[in-house]
């Protein structure tokens, strides 16, 4: 913590992040020492995504990812429960999986045979009697994170004091069913992960997916112009007045009402699958009412669960932004459909996921280019003293709106849901303990 | 000694020689256009019913290996149309992250050639190093192999089918704005 008092860091970190005038101090892209904060006070006790369920459908099943750098098993116990545990032996510290994804039994450290479960509980050793009398094999298991799952998505957290998954997602729930709950069987992963890495700071992933409709029209115009396959371009980003930013608890959403943008997209190349949505409508109207199911769902959205788990409605991108240190980190995303898709209509979303949203996509190629030079400009010194503005529509949000949970601002250009990001990183990075951070934002 | 007959055979092959140098000028030709971002001149060198396929990588233990399937998430799964929707992006002006252009080298080695199940294709492997740099010191190799089908179209030999398969697990570059 580069000699730092916690007091200090934390009164250091205020001056860092302006909320109400609407800037940021440029160091938190950068500095090491902040980073480190993040790793131990926002990963290590913020609830992470860290897989679908159907990822790992049966018995035995698993994946592996990362909390923060905490590299953990995510597996199907023999219970049928997920279990989420770190992925390091407690004799000598060794990785005991080296998979991204299979189905075991239990894993067995490569170093001296030491046994797990997939739960992860130390089942045994090689020539165990050697150790007759001197271990209790209880006391020596993996961490277990606590696991709660949110309509599929698998979510996990290091930290006993922290309120449950219900709490941390809070007024956002009302955004993700939009997604999550558009039918009875709900939603799965198509098989396999995109993962690559990037020379930038992960904020840059999660602020972008949380708020920024205006780089849309500029950054994606070479894309959206390609996607169009050579027709007049249409309106990429409608201006829409009842557009909106959301956010609660840090979480963020912002899209526009039009029902038609992504789904349009993403339906050009197969009839079937704009009949599907046009049928599902129906049915989603019954789930979640009209201004979801007609209004919202299907308008170009993007969106982020605080602090690293980003998606797109109708693209069907979700992904996140694994911190690698404070210039680098790797992003692993999925396309997520419904069950009841039929085939022709996940692989139409599919492809059109990948041709848009993933490093060959035409729209995300270019988004790392600026993550990347918008990190590394801050190795200059007198550069890295210059704020960033975040100040577009700031103060304008208010919490009383008839029809939208959470805190909303009109139209969707605007800083509104990237200051709520930074407030509640500030709110993690700044708390000695779980009692100092709001409960609702 | 069946062995060193079988060598000794494809030497003296002359059809099977003809046939490699073809191939290797087809690679040859294709590497320098996609090089130069000739993207038009790519295109000839592919038939109208292509499949351009790059599944993603992972790492699973041997008894979890499975083979390849294009129904799981990709890096490219492509037809003619749409490869030439992705090319298109580069006419715009707006393509900003092609703006310095990036410094391409396709590097296509190991070329082994075997006769296909239709008289007028073949099938052909090759390994290729991709070599990408960018900026002032942006750099990216992408090495790899790729499984062709070749077909011969008006007398021209043409690409129908590729598979590419890269020696990665994670992508280790923020982008793939390339071919291979």
């Amino acid at each position: 913590m580069d000699a730092r008092t916690r007091f200090d860091a934390s009164a250091e970190l205020q001056e860092l992040v302006n909320l109400s005038a609407g800037w940021l101090d440029r160091r938190i892209f950068w500095e090491e020492w902040i980073y480190q904060l993040e790793l131990e006070r926002l990963f290590a006790r913020s609830w992470l995504f860290v897989a679908h369920e159907s990822q790992v459908p049966q018995v035995g099943d698993f994946v592996t990812t990362y909390m923060g750098q905490d590299n953990v098993i995510v597996a199907r116990h023999t219970d049928g429960a997920v279990r989420v545990f770190t992925n390091s032996c407690t004799h000598r510290g060794n990785r005991i999986c080296f998979a991204d994804r299979g189905n075991a039994r239990q894993f067995v450290c490569n170093y001296h045979g030491w046994a797990f479960g997939t739960d992860g509980n130390l089942n045994g050793m090689h020539e165990e009697d050697h150790y007759d009398g001197w271990i209790d094999k209880s006391g020596w298991g993996l961490q277990n994170a606590r696991v709660e799952i949110y309509k599929g998505l698998v979510f996990a957290c290091f930290d006993d004091d922290v309120p449950g998954l219900e709490e941390f997602l809070g007024d956002y729930r009302w955004y993700l069913d939009i997604l999550l709950d558009q039918t009875d069987t709900g939603t799965e992963f198509i098989g396999g992960t995109v993962k690559n890495m990037f020379d930038a700071n992960w904020k840059f992933g999660a602020e972008n997916f949380t708020g920024d409709s205006l780089h849309a029209s500029w950054t994606h115009d070479s894309g959206g112009r390609a996607m169009s396959f050579g027709r007049p371009v249409p309106e990429f980003m409608p201006v829409d007045p009842q557009s909106f930013h959301a956010n609660a608890n840090g979480h963020g959403w912002e899209g526009g009402l039009d029902g038609i943008g992504t789904l349009g997209l993403v339906g050009q190349a197969n009839p079937e699958a704009m009949r599907y949505y046009e049928t599902k409508r129906d049915e989603m109207a019954k789930r979640l009412g009209d201004l979801r199911a007609r209004k919202i769902w299907g308008s170009v959205i993007s969106a982020s669960v605080f602090p690293n788990f980003s998606y797109l409605p109708g693209i069907g991108t979700m992904r996140v932004w694994l911190p690698k240190g404070p210039r680098r980190f790797e992003l692993r995303a999925w396309t997520v459909v419904n069950k009841d898709m039929p085939d022709s209509v996940k692989d139409t979303v599919r492809d059109a996921c990948m041709q848009t949203f993933s490093p060959s996509g035409v729209m995300e190629m270019d988004d790392g280019e600026n993550w990347e030079n918008a990190t590394r400009s801050n190795e200059g010194v007198v550069t890295r003293r210059q704020k960033l503005h975040y100040g577009l529509r700031v103060g304008t949000s208010t919490r009383d709106d008839p029809e939208l949970p959470g805190n909303i601002s009109k139209p969707m250009y605007s800083d509104i849901n990237q200051l709520a990001f930074y407030e509640r990183w500030l709110d993690y990075l700044t708390a000695d303990s779980w009692e100092e951070i709001p409960r609702q934002r | 000694m069946a062995h060193a007959q079988a060598s000794n055979e494809s030497v003296t092959d002359i059809n099977a020689m003809q046939r490699w140098f073809e191939v290797n000028q087809l690679y040859t030709h294709e590497a320098q256009m996609l090089d130069e971002e000739n993207y038009d001149g790519w295109f000839e060198l592919l038939t109208d019913d292509l499949h351009y396929w790059m599944p993603t990588g992972e790492t699973v233990f041997r008894k979890d290996e499975v083979p390849d399937d294009p129904r799981n998430m990709n890096y490219y799964n492509e037809t003619l149309p749409t490869l030439q929707m992705r090319a298109s992006r580069l006419g715009t002006g707006t393509a900003w992250s092609e703006n310095p252009r990036t410094r391409y080298r396709h590097l296509i080695t190991n070329v082994a050639v075997e006769s296909a199940d239709q008289p007028l294709e073949f099938n052909a492997r090759s390994n290729f190093i991709v070599y990408r740099n960018r900026l002032e010191r942006e750099e990216a190799w992408l090495v790899g192999r790729r499984e062709d089908r070749l077909r011969r179209v008006d007398g021209r030999l043409k690409i129908a089918r590729r598979k590419i398969m890269l020696d990665q697990n994670s992508l280790l570059s923020k982008n793939l704005n390339v071919y291979l």
